[in-house]
């Protein structure tokens, strides 16, 4: 791990205790470790193994010209100098301008201190004043508090919730649907100056 | 290892303080920290984040016949390292023309007159090895910096292309300025 905490972090977006870093293939054991923990993957990504050739993948896939349908960031501790987790935008339809937000703080000891919400908020600027998108939802299963409180915190709009979604520990759950709308935010963003 | 440390820097067209030389993809990282530069790449226009993997690929080996794109980095010679990227996009070897970019990756170095001097090289090049006819660059209106070298190089306005692009939540003008071979020659 010492050795992973000496690699560079490259910002695209900064914030205040966090940046939005570029993900560094240097980092694939960190988020493999990340994604299969069972404390985090229950809500994130069901039930099957990530591999790291799965991750790396990801970087073999570079973007030929175009837009791409997917935009994912490292969240870096900016004093701790450590990646704790990852943010993006993933299914972008550049047509419609819609895209779903995804968020996962991958470090536990970095939970319930606000870390997601600081980086779902750059990433809604992000998707808004950069990309220009109109409409960023989240879906979020009943149980995991902890995510739906960040899109609430965030003032996404609630859109409803969708019966028996999604199923864990032996049991459907019902998901809760939010989203965000462009002119939302740039009306509140209005207000702030 | 101690071989590898010396670097050997190859200049490919010589200036004042700066030298412009070929690109190196062993320079990838510092590479994608500047083109991912928060700072910087608001008005380079790159909205999408670019990994190490992408910018090896971009810099790497180039593909067959004559190239669209042609990059230096440049190079402080005082200081002793690389600061930064520029050359020509777009380049149409029928029509002869081209888009001048410079990007001072190390913010540093912003406001002591090096995009000028860098521009004067690139352009230089341009006209006179290349045999461009016109070498043309695009402003968006708020970057007032950009704007105030492309005027002292002589680059002439042509056309604003009104909300172009989206910056900072709006539509900003797309300010289109050109260089031609012969009032460039007979400056």
């Amino acid at each position: 791990m010492a050795e992973t905490e000496q690699v560079k972090p490259i910002p695209f977006l900064r914030g205040e205790r966090v940046d939005l870093v570029v993900p560094r293939l240097e980092w694939v054991d960190i988020r493999v470790r990340w994604v299969n923990n069972p404390k985090i993957r229950t809500y994130l990504r069901g039930p099957f193994p990530a591999t790291k050739d799965n991750m790396k993948q990801r970087f073999e896939r570079v973007r030929e010209g175009g837009l791409g349908e997917w935009v994912g960031f490292v969240v870096y501790h900016k004093t701790d100098n450590k990646p704790i987790g990852e943010v993006g935008l993933s299914r972008i339809n550049w047509f419609t301008g819609w895209a779903n937000a995804y968020a996962n703080i991958g470090e536990t000891d970095y939970w319930n201190q606000n870390y997601a919400t600081e980086a779902v908020e750059l990433l809604l600027k992000y998707a808004f004043e950069e990309l220009n998108l109109n409409k960023i939802s989240g879906s979020v299963a009943l149980p995991n508090k902890g995510s739906w409180s960040v899109a609430e915190k965030l003032n996404f709009r609630f859109e409803g919730s969708s019966k028996e979604d999604s199923f864990r520990d032996g049991e459907y759950l019902d998901v809760k649907h939010y989203c965000y709308l462009q002119k939302d935010w740039l009306i509140r963003k209005n207000e702030k100056n | 290892m101690e071989e590898k440390n010396k670097k050997i820097i190859t200049p490919f067209l010589k200036g004042e303080r700066v030298d412009l030389c070929p690109t190196n993809v062993e320079n990838a990282e510092r590479y994608a920290l500047w083109i991912n530069n928060p700072e910087g790449r608001l008005y380079a226009r790159n909205p999408l984040p670019s990994s190490i993997e992408e910018i090896k690929k971009k810099y790497g080996p180039p593909g067959e016949g004559m190239p669209e794109e042609i990059s230096f980095e440049i190079y402080h010679k005082k200081d002793k390292k690389p600061i930064g990227l520029t050359g020509f996009l777009h380049i149409n070897w029928l029509n002869r023309n081209a888009n001048l970019f410079i990007n001072i990756g190390e913010v540093e170095y912003w406001g002591r007159g090096l995009a000028e001097e860098v521009a004067k090289l690139v352009i230089q090049y341009g006209f006179e090895e290349l045999n461009f006819h016109k070498i043309f660059t695009s402003i968006f209106t708020p970057n007032e910096r950009s704007l105030r070298v492309a005027k002292k190089i002589g680059f002439v306005y042509e056309c604003t292309l009104k909300e172009e692009i989206f910056v900072n939540g709006k539509f900003v003008d797309r300010e289109k300025f050109a260089l031609f071979k012969y009032d460039w020659l007979n400056k």
